[in-house]
């Protein structure tokens, strides 16, 4: 039968092999092998297993390990993050494309490059650059604020959480600005000619036409968000040199870091990592099912 | 809705790309742990012989030291069949050991290591490092000081060759005692005295600061006290971190913290902290003999700091203390053990090795029982022209309490009591609480990693 039917069944497959086959080595065989190893334990006989290690199926030990009281925190933490940093960055970064996209802007394409460009700088370098503006005796903002009488603390327990924050906001806005920016860009002219002839002003443009119609880049910028945020990792990570508040289970992430690469304890570390895929799952989900049930 | 069709319009169902990206970006923190296997039987394996006498071989050396390759080039001039070639890793706990452990987890690694002590038995628990009793090490043993030698001792094996420990002193500015009328204090009562005194003398001053964030000095002071946390017996580990000893140094803390006796705004040698010692508002230091070079980057300090004995808890424990301390240890990823060992024994017994390593690399005390370095014994001009080396840290050395064992889980108890001093600066939080709680965890953590353990009663 038809030789030449079955060449083209085989076809994409053979022009995706060298895709799947890098894409199964890096992602899905570690991927499967995390959530492996989250059921396995280790038993050792003697003072340093000297005797022999064997590993055994351990059911949901590691589970159950992993949700210690400090990764339970990490997590409420992290939710508490979202709850107050997203919604800020997506306000924030609606506004400014907003802005850059009506009619009296002044050289947005300046504007737009100056505000996507801390997302360029690499969030470890970026960390430090704020750190030594937190940092007191080096932070001039200290200073200055000191000076003046106020007595900051960006360091402080209560207070470090929102200098990440800060941080992150800074980094992600423009990037989300650029997806809102691509989006309104799309809106074609005839639906702005058609608001202005009959009598539109400028915020009603707004609220009428751009915000409504720029909705799915605002769900597709805060789910990318809440995933950004519940894998926070390099800014606490590189933080903890200056705030002392940072423990190692102060994200999810640097709780399953913690236990893989210094206690060298990759079930529970794989049981946090299956655990806070979990939740990122569930969260984003959620988020698309409660817009869409908005929407329709 | 097709799947990739560009974003438009107002409610809809998210597309299939979208939920693979979302998928995607969800199953990245997965990928961080899927790298390692667990659990490997520790080294058991046969001696490897030396190599023939026409062949030559090159040992890799990681190390966070500077300069080390230069003492290695001393040894490589001598010996041009075994050369020695370092690599330079981040400090051990802030991204070293990581390092090691994947490179060993993944078949890799180096022929020698450098390992703080208490991070030895972590690495014997991974089976990591060679028994280098198999090549000759108990023959070398009195060649080292005893109270180190003690520290690489297990189950009758030895599983690193000290290459430098930290006796603990008292480190002071001279002047600022004087001021208050004090002499460096012999206990620690007599210490918290002193703190009282200068901050009655004045009010931005402390004697000294407490690490925010490091669990290693209060260790050290429990030590000193004459503590015993972990105790080998048998198949099991006995863990007491509640005895008197800690118990009684935890309080102590306790109260120095309450009543304002010390500095808790900065860690020691922090860049605040060198601003402060320089105006004077931090008048001391107890600290190990490898902060010597530390110390003398305090701006327009020479002269005008001294050393003397660590203060002692009373008629309890040890004269001094341990803090730090590293090994040059052989990895079971080496195929030249022996080769490995001569050289590491060489660079910790050899005078030319130690003077070299302390000029290059500023090691901390040498561990040789004969030569504590040719540099070390002169007069210091910076701490006013005393020769601390001999007086205070020489007899430092051999007052240690050598009850004292690392274990297997040590990295998680000093994690738990980092945090306990952080919940007491920040939450108030008392030490005595958090180290009972510690002990209760510690019991845990060595079952979690599939050991035997209890509290000794």
């Amino acid at each position: 039968m038809g030789g030449r039917y079955a060449a083209q069944r085989r076809a994409p497959w053979v022009l995706m092999a060298p895709f799947l086959a890098l894409f199964a080595l890096t992602f899905v065989a570690p991927i499967a092998m995390a959530i492996w190893q989250s059921f396995v334990a280790v038993d050792r006989e003697g003072l340093f297993g000297e005797a022999g290690a064997t590993s055994r199926f351990a059911g949901l030990d590691n589970y159950a390990r992993a949700l210690s009281a400090g990764f339970v925190a990490s997590i409420g933490r992290i939710l508490l993050f979202a709850v107050v940093q997203v919604p800020v960055m997506i306000v924030l970064a609606t506004a400014l494309a907003l802005l850059l996209q009506s009619a009296a802007a002044r050289w947005p394409q300046f504007f737009r490059v100056s505000y996507f460009l801390p997302y360029g700088v690499p969030g470890v370098i970026a960390t430090i650059l704020w750190s030594f503006l937190y940092v007191p005796g080096l932070s001039p903002i200290v200073d200055v604020a000191s000076a003046l009488g106020i007595d900051v603390d960006f360091l402080a327990p209560d207070t470090v959480l929102w200098s990440i924050a800060n941080i992150v906001t800074w980094t992600y806005t423009g990037y989300n600005m650029l997806i809102i920016v691509a989006q309104l860009s799309a809106i074609p002219k005839d639906v702005y000619e058609a608001a202005r002839i009959d009598g539109a002003g400028a915020w009603r443009v707004v609220t009428s036409i751009q915000l409504p119609l720029i909705r799915p880049a605002l769900v597709l910028a805060t789910v990318f968000s809440l995933i950004g945020t519940l894998q926070l990792f390099a800014e606490p990570q590189i933080m903890q040199d200056v705030a002392n508040a940072i423990d190692s289970e102060y994200t999810p992430n640097l709780a399953a870091y913690t236990n893989a690469f210094t206690y060298n304890d990759y079930g529970v570390a794989s049981a946090q990592a299956t655990l806070i895929a979990l939740v990122t799952f569930a969260l984003s989900f959620l988020f698309l099912r409660l817009t869409r049930e908005k929407a329709s | 809705m097709r799947a990739g069709e560009p974003l438009r319009g107002g409610g809809r169902a998210f597309s299939r790309r979208e939920a693979l990206l979302i998928g995607l970006g969800a199953s990245a923190s997965l990928l961080l742990a899927g790298c390692t296997p667990a659990g490997r039987p520790p080294a058991t394996s046969a001696v490897i012989p030396p190599i023939g006498p026409r062949e030559s071989v090159t040992l890799t050396y990681w190390s966070w030291l500077e300069g080390l390759q230069d003492v290695c080039d001393i040894w490589n001039a001598r010996n041009p069949r075994v050369q020695v070639r370092t690599a330079w890793i981040p400090g051990g706990t802030v991204g070293g050991y990581s390092k090691l452990h994947a490179a060993l987890a993944a078949g890799g690694g180096p022929d020698i290591a450098q390992i703080e002590m208490l991070n030895l038995p972590e690495f014997i628990l991974q089976g990591s490092l060679v028994d280098l009793a198999q090549y000759g090490a108990h023959d070398v043993s009195d060649r080292y000081d005893q109270a180190i030698w003690s520290q690489v001792q297990f189950l009758d094996g030895v599983y690193g060759i000290p290459q430098d420990s930290g006796p603990v002193g008292f480190y002071y500015r001279a002047d600022r005692l004087e001021a208050v009328g004090a002499e460096p204090p012999r206990t620690w009562d007599e210490w918290a005295q002193i703190a009282k005194a200068i901050r009655e003398d004045d009010a931005d001053s402390y004697l000294e600061c407490v690490p925010s964030a490091d669990g290693t000095p209060f260790i050290s002071y429990c030590q000193q006290a004459g503590a015993r946390w972990f105790e080998p017996q048998g198949d099991e580990w006995l863990v007491s971190m509640t005895d008197d000893a800690t118990l009684s140094v935890a309080r102590f803390f306790d109260r120095a913290i309450d009543d304002d006796l010390v500095d808790t705004r900065f860690d020691v040698f922090s860049p605040a902290w060198f601003a402060a010692a320089a105006d004077g508002r931090i008048a001391a230091a107890t600290a190990a003999s490898w902060a010597d070079r530390t110390i003398e980057g305090v701006r327009d300090g020479a002269g005008k700091w001294r050393v003397a004995p660590m203060q002692t808890w009373g008629d309890r424990g040890f004269g001094s203390s341990y803090l730090g301390g590293s090994t040059a240890a052989v990895m079971t990823s080496s195929a030249h053990p022996q080769e490995a060992f001569d050289f590491v024994t060489w660079m910790t017994t050899d005078p030319e090795a130690i003077d070299a390593q302390i000029e290059h690399c500023g090691i901390g005390w040498s561990t040789s029982r004969d030569h504590i370095g040719t540099s070390r014994e002169k007069p210091s001009e910076f701490f006013s022209g005393q020769e601390y080396n001999r007086e205070v840290f020489l007899p430092a050395a051999s007052e240690q309490n050598t009850d004292w064992v690392w274990p297997p889980i040590m990295v998680r108890t000093l994690a738990m009591v980092a945090d306990a001093f952080r919940a007491k600066l920040s939450a108030g939080v008392p030490l005595v609480d958090s180290i009972a709680a510690a002990e209760r965890r510690t019991v845990q953590a060595f079952r979690d990693a599939g050991l035997d353990a209890r509290r000794r009663s």
